[in-house]
């Protein structure tokens, strides 16, 4: 395999408010063309270290680098490089969605023109209407193509579906494939495991200013002791104790009420035939059997004992 | 060029924002029009009712003197319990008695003077002064004719104030600095904490422009709609209620230019310490309602207590106001008012200093 040549160089950034630690000594490379994520609840750093990486922020010590500048002592040259998607951001109320890009347009010494990055998002209906007269997806359709205004090599989303209803981010996901697809580097912060998921190629988890993983999201997940889930549903309650006891079974939880449990397993293909076997034996008739590889969540759990969502 | 760029969409979001052009314009010009509408410096006309008993020609003389002047309406159609009850009722403003038999008597000749009975509410001072003045002022000169006297003494009047100066032509160049203040520091605060508030700091560090420029853009907006403001004041008044400017506009633009540095700067203190536009609005109305009262945009500042007038003469709005009206009313040269503009330059500075050092993007 091609070394992969690094666009991006984080080395030991730390992030300090007065006694708070945002950031906690990270580092990590993303590579050229990558869709990169930092997973991580909220609280967890993910928009300090981003924007200190963009150059917004000042770091209290560690180094950035983007397309083999420093962003802090070289911050001008970079930033005509990139694209800043940020979290929540709006834009002037009192202009077209053509007249921001536009200006927009006019700090960058490369450009393109509005109506066609008004074209790229879906918005070119859009072009004379105010950003207040616009739906939250398209809003956030938006405010991608006002990251795309100079045509950078590599785009930051900050958040990017926070908010948004399932249909308006599936649109979103659609839109960030087709940013990637050009060619450009896209790194993204996201609490949203499906997101993650479906978008990156590799995912840092973040958690309490700390990176705890990074890797793909097959990756992660087969490096779970535990890395399958299988769900029965019984006609009665079932021991609980008696079945964390079959082989590569490792954990079980149960639901008492519906006669619900999930086994936690090492090993699908040695798990379910020990079940099946025991079941036989309690005389138990299985109503619904499922096996599913584990999620991002279940690494999470497994990494840090907290949900990712609380 | 791209700050050029910023002056021009600052421009263009002003004029489409309804918030901002009430400041702006529809704010002092409500002050023109109502100080417009009220005839502030017409003095007050008082009705005097005569009940004349004696009907002779000394009484028809001095009835018609009366009559002759502007500020008195005079009322012969009344009897004497009439015009008691309007004076008690406020409908008139003094009854005047002449006794019967004023001729004769006077011929005979008195050893006391023969009294004219005037009737009058205490209430109104200033008013009352006037009335006693112009009677007296015609008695001495009856009783200087009736006694064949000569007089030794005359006042010569001559009108030597060319140019017409009305209250309003003062309130004129007031409204000129409280618009310009007002739209100024208002204004900035709001914008720049609504900024904050959505990011647009934000992400304009996130781009390659350098800071000042987006501010040269937001600043240059402003120069030039404070300009326009105070042509607007200025054509409202002189076109619509006969106010007046004798002096030189580029002077007075000079000034509004000034002031309106000093005042944006205070906008963009105010605006780094407000959190949501909501604050801008109430911190930016705590600043600028004082200087509108004390600086001398209603009343001279003469006319405060002088350890007051010690204070607010250093305001910034006091001498952009002194030297406007300088320039505006006596047409002086700009150069006329060295410690006015010295004072704006020094508020210029500190005010600099301090919202450079108080900015913040996030």
């Amino acid at each position: 395999m091609a070394r992969m040549e690094n666009i991006i160089q984080v080395e030991q950034l730390v992030k300090k408010f007065g006694p708070l630690i945002a950031v906690d000594g990270i580092s990590f490379e993303v590579r050229k063309g990558e869709v990169f994520g930092i997973l991580g609840p909220n609280g967890a750093g993910k928009t300090t270290a981003l924007e200190c990486i963009e150059g917004i922020q000042e770091p209290t010590s560690g180094r950035t680098v983007i397309l083999g500048l420093d962003t802090h002592r070289d911050g001008a040259k970079v930033k005509q490089r990139i694209g800043v998607q940020l979290q929540a951001s709006a834009y002037f109320d009192y202009l077209t969605l053509a007249e921001i890009l536009d200006l927009f347009g006019r700090i960058y010494t490369r450009h393109v023109p509005p109506r066609e990055l008004l074209a790229k998002v879906g918005l070119e209906e859009k072009a004379k209407t105010t950003v207040g007269k616009l739906s939250g997806g398209q809003k956030q359709r938006f405010s991608i193509a006002a990251t795309l205004v100079n045509d950078p090599e590599v785009v930051f989303l900050d958040e990017p579906t926070t908010g948004l209803d399932p249909q308006a981010r599936r649109n979103l996901w659609e839109l960030v494939q087709q940013i990637h697809h050009e060619g450009r580097t896209v790194v993204l912060t996201t609490h949203y495991m499906e997101e993650a998921e479906a978008l990156c190629e590799r995912i840092a988890i973040m958690d309490r200013g700390r990176i705890v993983a990074l890797d793909t999201s097959m990756n992660l997940i087969h490096r779970l002791p535990t890395p399958y889930r299988v769900k029965v549903k019984s006609s009665r309650a079932l021991p609980i104790d008696q079945m964390a006891a079959l082989p590569a079974v490792q954990h079980v939880s149960g639901n008492g009420d519906g006669h619900v449990y999930t086994l936690d397993v090492s090993d699908s293909a040695s798990a379910v035939p020990a079940l099946l076997t025991w079941g036989k034996q309690q005389g138990v008739a299985f109503e619904h059997l499922e096996v599913r590889p584990a999620t991002l969540e279940d690494v999470f759990l497994a990494l840090t004992g907290k949900q990712l969502r609380d | 060029m791209t700050a050029w760029y910023m002056v021009i969409a600052n421009l263009k979001m002003t004029f489409r924002n309804r918030q901002s052009l009430f400041w702006a314009l529809v704010f002092p010009l409500i002050f023109v029009v109502v100080f417009g509408l009220f005839r502030l410096d017409q003095p007050v006309t008082s009705k005097l009712v005569v009940i004349d008993q004696s009907k002779d020609s000394i009484s028809r003389a001095l009835i018609d003197q009366l009559k002759s002047i502007t500020l008195i309406r005079v009322d012969e159609s009344r009897t004497l319990e009439q015009a008691q009850a309007d004076l008690q009722g406020g409908k008139v403003n003094y009854v005047l008695v002449i006794p019967p038999e004023l001729e004769q008597t006077v011929a005979r000749g008195t050893a006391a003077p023969v009294p004219l009975g005037l009737s009058y509410d205490a209430a109104g001072l200033q008013n009352n002064q006037r009335m006693f003045a112009i009677l007296n002022g015609f008695v001495d000169q009856a009783n200087l004719s009736l006694n064949h006297a000569k007089p030794l003494i005359a006042v010569q009047g001559q009108a030597i104030q060319a140019k017409q100066l009305r209250y309003f032509d003062f309130l004129l160049p007031g409204f000129v600095g409280m618009g310009v203040m007002t739209y100024a520091i208002i204004e900035v605060a709001t914008v720049l904490s609504l900024y904050r508030e959505q990011k647009i700091l934000k992400r304009i560090l996130a781009s390659p422009l350098p800071g000042w420029q987006f501010f040269a853009g937001i600043i240059g907006a402003h120069l030039v709609l404070a300009l326009v403001q105070a042509a607007i004041i200025l054509l409202a008044g002189i076109l619509l209620f006969h106010g007046h400017v004798y002096g030189s506009y580029l002077w007075i633009a000079v000034l509004v230019f000034l002031g309106n540095i000093v005042f944006l700067n205070i906008g963009f203190i105010v605006g780094s310490f407000a959190r949501t536009p909501q604050t801008a609005i109430g911190l930016g109305n705590a600043v600028t309602m004082p200087m509108m009262f004390f600086s001398g945009v209603f009343f001279p500042t003469d006319t405060l207590p002088a350890t007051m007038r010690a204070v607010v003469q250093y305001l910034p709005l006091t001498p952009m106001l002194t030297a406007l009206r300088g320039v505006a009313l006596d047409a002086k040269p700009i150069w006329s008012f060295p410690t006015e503009l010295g004072i704006l330059a020094a508020w210029v500075l500190v005010t600099s200093v301090v919202a450079i050092r108080v900015f913040r993007f996030s």
